[in-house]
Order: C-alpha cells, then sequence, then structure tokens
C-alpha cells in the first residue's frame, strides 16, 4: 500500500481534492439525498469490497484496480469529510456576523 | 458528527467523476506498475542461481517460474520475492532441476570442433569447462550442449576440467564422465599423446576411475625417399631413440653410396617392436631403386619406385618380406625403369670407372662374401654393363699386401668369381666375364697406411 501510494501520490491526491469540493458543496446543496436503506447496501458493497480486496481472492489485474478503486475512494471519502466540516465551519462563522 | 452523516448522504455525485478518475489511472498505471514489479523481483533475485528463470507480472501477481538447484534454494527465491515491495501475491511455479541419474558428461572431439554435452551440475561450472575449452583449444570451435542437472559426484569439476585437458591431447574422439566413471577413446593427436593422457589420469580426484581408455596412437610413421634428381636420400618420420637414429643414418650413408642423406628424423616414443631390424633392410631395397619411396607405417613397410632391371624387381618384390621381424609386412609396387639406350664400350668403361669412384663393392673382412650393403652399388654396375651387350669385361680383384701373398692373390680371384657370380645370378651371360685376380700386384697407393690399403682392396671393372 505504501508502495502505491509513493508510486501514485498525483491520482490519490486528485481522488481527495475531488471528494474535498464534493463535500464543500454538498453542505449547501440542495439536492436529493441518498436514503438510508441504499446507504446501508452502499456500506454493505463497500464492506465486502475491502473484504475481497484483504483476501486477496480477486486475481491479476482485477485484483489490481480493485485495490486501487478502495484507496481512491476511501481518500475521496477522507476528502468529502474535510471538505464539509471546513464548509460547516465557514457557514457556522459568518451566520452570527450577519 | 450527526452533520456529517447528514452531509454524507450528498456526497454521491462526486462519485462519477471519481469514477472517472479510477479509470484514467487504471488505465495510465498498469503498464508501469507491472514493468517495475519485474525490475524489482528480478533484481532481489540477482544473486540467486536460477536456471530457466522466468518472471511475468499480471497487475501485482507475480509468476515465477524457475528451475532450482536445491530445495533451500527454490524456497529462499520464492521467499525473496514475495518480500518485495509492491507484489500482492507469488503464483509459485518454481521446480528442482531434474536429477541425472547416472550423471554423464561428456567432450567429444572431431575433425572442426568440440562438444561438449550431458550434464553440468550449475551454470557457473557450465560456463566454467567452456571457457576453459575455449581457452585451452586455442581456436577450435567449442559446442556447448551441456544440459544442467542435480547428482553430479563430489568435486566434479576438477574432474571434468582435468578430462577436458586431455581432449586437447587428441586428434579426434569422445571422453566420457558416467557418475566417477570415466571412458576413453578416440585417437590421439601426436605420438606419445596416449602415454601423456594415461599419466595425466592418475591425477583424476579420489573416487573417480577409468572404466576403459580405449585411446589409439596415430600411425608410426618412417619415411625415406631417394630423389634421383637431386641425388639424395631424404629421411623423416619418427625413430625410437638416438642410438637407432644414429644406426639408421650410419646403415643409409654405407646403402647409398653416391646420395647425400638429408636426415629430418624426430626421435619419438611408440615405435613397433623390431623397429630398426625391419627398417635397415627395407632401406637396403630402395637403395636398389632407381626412384622411389619407402614408407613405414606401424608395422606395415611399403616400398614403391623403379628397379634398374628385371631379376632386381624381383628380388626386391620376393626378398624383403623374409628378412623382417614377426608380425610386419611388406608390400612392394616395384617397377622396372625403361632399359637405357646403349652405349660404347669406351663410353661403359667411363661409367664403370665413374660408379667405382663414387663406391666400392664391399666384402666380409678375409672373404669373399659381398655385404648386402653393396647390393645398390652392383645393380648400377649391372645396368651399366647391360647397356653395352657386346663387350666383354675382366672383373679385377685386388687386395692389400697384409699377409701371405698366395692368400692374397686366392682371394683377390675368389672375390672377381664372387662378384661374375653375382652378374650372372642378375641375368647377364657369363661369358662376357673373366674374373682375374691380382692379389697385391697392383697397389694404387702405399700398403703402409690404413688409408692406402683400403684403396688397394678393390674390384675393377676393365672393358676389354
Amino acid at each position: 500500500m505504501t508502495v502505491l501510494a509513493t508510486f501514485f501520490w498525483g491520482w490519490l491526491l486528485g481522488a481527495a481534492l475531488l471528494g474535498f469540493c464534493m463535500g464543500w458543496i454538498a453542505v449547501v446543496h440542495r439536492a436529493q439525498g441518498v436514503s438510508k436503506v441504499w446507504m446501508r447496501w452502499l456500506a454493505l458493497l463497500a464492506v465486502a469490497l475491502i473484504a475481497a480486496s484483504f483476501a486477496r481472492i480477486v486475481p491479476g489485474r482485477f485484483g489490481y484496480w480493485l485495490d486501487l478503486f478502495l484507496i481512491m475512494f476511501a481518500l475521496y471519502l477522507v476528502g468529502c469529510a474535510i471538505g464539509s466540516w471546513l464548509r460547516d465551519w465557514v457557514v457556522s462563522r459568518s451566520k452570527p456576523a450577519s | 458528527m450527526h452533520g456529517l452523516f447528514k452531509w454524507s448522504s450528498k456526497w454521491w455525485p462526486g462519485v462519477i467523476p471519481l469514477v472517472v478518475l479510477w479509470g484514467l489511472a487504471a488505465w495510465s498505471s498498469t503498464a508501469t506498475v507491472e514493468a517495475d514489479l519485474a525490475a524489482r523481483s528480478n533484481a532481489a533475485l540477482k544473486d540467486t542461481v536460477l536456471d530457466k528463470r522466468r518472471i511475468s507480472v499480471d497487475g501485482r501477481d507475480v509468476t515465477f517460474a524457475a528451475n532450482a538447484f536445491s530445495e533451500d534454494g527454490r524456497l529462499s527465491a520464492v521467499a525473496s520475492v514475495e518480500v518485495v515491495p509492491g507484489v500482492r501475491l507469488v503464483n509459485d511455479e518454481t521446480r528442482l532441476v531434474p536429477e541425472a541419474k547416472p550423471f554423464v558428461w561428456s567432450a567429444e572431439r572431431d575433425v572442426v570442433r568440440v562438444t561438449l554435452g550431458g550434464n553440468a551440475p550449475l551454470p557457473a561450472s557450465k560456463s566454467k569447462l567452456t571457457e576453459a575449452a575455449k581457452a585451452g583449444l586455442g581456436g577450435v570451435e567449442v559446442a556447448d550442449q551441456m544440459a544442467l542437472a542435480r547428482g553430479a559426484p563430489p568435486r566434479f569439476d576438477t574432474a571434468a576440467l582435468l578430462l577436458l585437458d586431455q581432449i586437447g591431447k587428441l586428434k579426434e574422439g569422445k571422453i566420457t564422465l558416467t557418475d566417477n566413471k570415466v571412458n576413453l577413446a578416440g585417437m590421439a593427436r601426436e605420438l606419445g599423446g596416449r602415454e601423456a593422457v594415461a599419466a595425466a589420469l592418475k591425477n583424476l580426484p579420489d573416487g573417480y576411475s577409468i572404466a576403459a581408455n580405449d585411446i589409439k596412437a596415430p600411425p608410426y610413421v618412417f619415411q625415406a625417399y631417394k630423389d634421383p634428381v637431386a641425388v639424395t636420400l631424404t629421411l623423416t618420420g619418427y625413430v625410437p631413440d638416438n642410438n637407432v637414429h644414429a644406426a639408421l643414418v650410419a646403415a643409409a650413408g654405407r646403402k647409398f653410396f653416391s646420395e647425400k642423406v638429408v636426415d629430418n628424423l624426430k626421435a619419438s616414443i611408440g615405435a613397433p617392436s623390431g623397429f630398426a631390424a625391419a627398417v635397415v633392410p627395407a632401406l637396403g631395397a630402395l637403395s636398389r631403386l632407381s626412384t622411389g619411396t619407402l614408407v613405414v607405417s606401424d608395422r606395415e613397410v611399403k616400398l614403391s619406385g623403379d628397379a634398374l632391371y628385371d631379376a632386381a624387381a624381383g628380388q626386391i618384390r620376393d626378398g624383403l618380406g623374409k628378412d623382417f621381424p614377426q608380425g610386419w609386412q611388406y608390400k612392394a609396387e616395384v617397377t622396372v625403369k625403361p632399359a637405357a639406350a646403349p652405349v660404347d664400350p669406351t663410353v661403359c668403361q667411363q661409367l664403370f670407372s665413374e660408379i667405382l669412384s663414387k663406391g666400392k663393392i664391399r666384402f666380409e673382412s678375409g672373404k669373399a662374401d659381398i655385404v648386402p650393403d653393396s647390393a645398390g652399388l652392383l645393380d648400377r654396375l649391372i645396368e651399366t654393363a647391360m647397356r653395352c651387350p657386346n663387350a666383354t669385361i675382366e672383373v679385377a680383384g685386388h687386395t692389400d699386401s697384409d699377409g701371405e701373398e698366395a692368400a692374397n692373390q686366392a682371394l683377390s680371384e675368389r672375390r672377381a668369381q664372387a662378384v661374375v657370380d653375382y652378374l650372372v645370378r642378375a641375368g647377364l651371360p657369363a661369358n662376357r666375364f673373366t674374373p682375374i685376380g691380382y692379389g697385391s700386384t697392383q697397389p694404387l697407393a702405399g700398403n703402409e697406411s690404413e688409408d692406402g690399403k683400403a684403396q688397394n682392396r678393390r674390384i675393377e671393372f676393365v672393358v676389354k
């Protein structure tokens, strides 16, 4: 993993920035959110993919692509969380001022 | 925390560009990752001795196939690939190098090349043997057809290098090492090579033994060529030692009275038994030919050339083999030289004098027996006598003044008679020759010195 991170830091940084932007937007976005049921299913899918990655049952290139996706997705989520939290902090600071 | 959960339900639109980004990353990086991991795996195996190593990378999974030379080596090779950073899985397709039983190694030499075959225990010893063959054989093509196998006997390299050294001493042949038994076959390059190989094989490492040594020595060749134009006798080839060498050259000097002896002989071991006893009479037969070649190869004597007259050809063909030691073979291809043109009796006299000035008919000391060394000279005299068929010839015997005059007279007469008998046996009519003995009454030189006496002991041919 460490080797992958050093090798592809550009792509991973891209995923994290994408997540940051999405998180930044999400706080004030008025779009329909994903339902709780869907969230559960998606979480289950994520757990299944992570389990498959750790068990190394996906062979060859597909295994590599799965690992790559999971890392990028994890960084995306981290970026989203940071982006949303920062935006919320900025929004809540500006409100009392107005 | 609640807020984070609330916001996360709205994070999904970013997944679409994320998937696009992922696709781009996968598309551009896969080949790079695979090449990088292959290079790292090969680097990790750099110091491991393996045969037929093959590494292929699929994603981050390394398929590693190789032949290892021991189980420990195989396991450590797999382990060293597994710990290469970035490698996810190792598909282990390694095997042990097959074990050869019996373990056979061979070196074969033919006209153009040396072929190394059979098995070698390690790539290092394989290349060491190939390099040693190239260095030791100087310019001969070396073909390496050795396979790798386990199961070599201990100290294999030392034994194989020693045997490789021996292949240089062969003209052609094959040396095979089967486990620790050595088989040799072929022909030595030089005389003495067979013995040198046998001596070197005594240095084989402990535990190695010789199962069969069928190396043959090259033929032991002696040649003599009588050249009537250059008036030389050329001796080439081998003689057993310096004593035989000197004896042969001395015999050639006596038998070839007018030719200069060119001595190109070399001493070498390996002569067949009875060499000198066969070669000396064979040289005598050659001396009777006008032009001819004598080839002695091992125990086979071949004489070819032109005799001076018919009876001589018959004598040479039939007579020589009888003198040879047991086991020797004799082949004569003797033809007769075309008869020379007849000449006047006066020319005949000149020719006789000329021949007898170069050499003398010799007899056993105090007897009337002509020595075999004079056969060549007598043949020349007979040939000359045939050229003047109408001349009558006085064969005159002379002695020195030692001993009683009556005895000398009788000896000179008997010697003259012996010469006439010889001429008649050669086919000349007896009535053309008159044997006369002069005892010591007509000396050519003073009888005080040995040199003078030797000049006075003589046979003269006088045309009447």
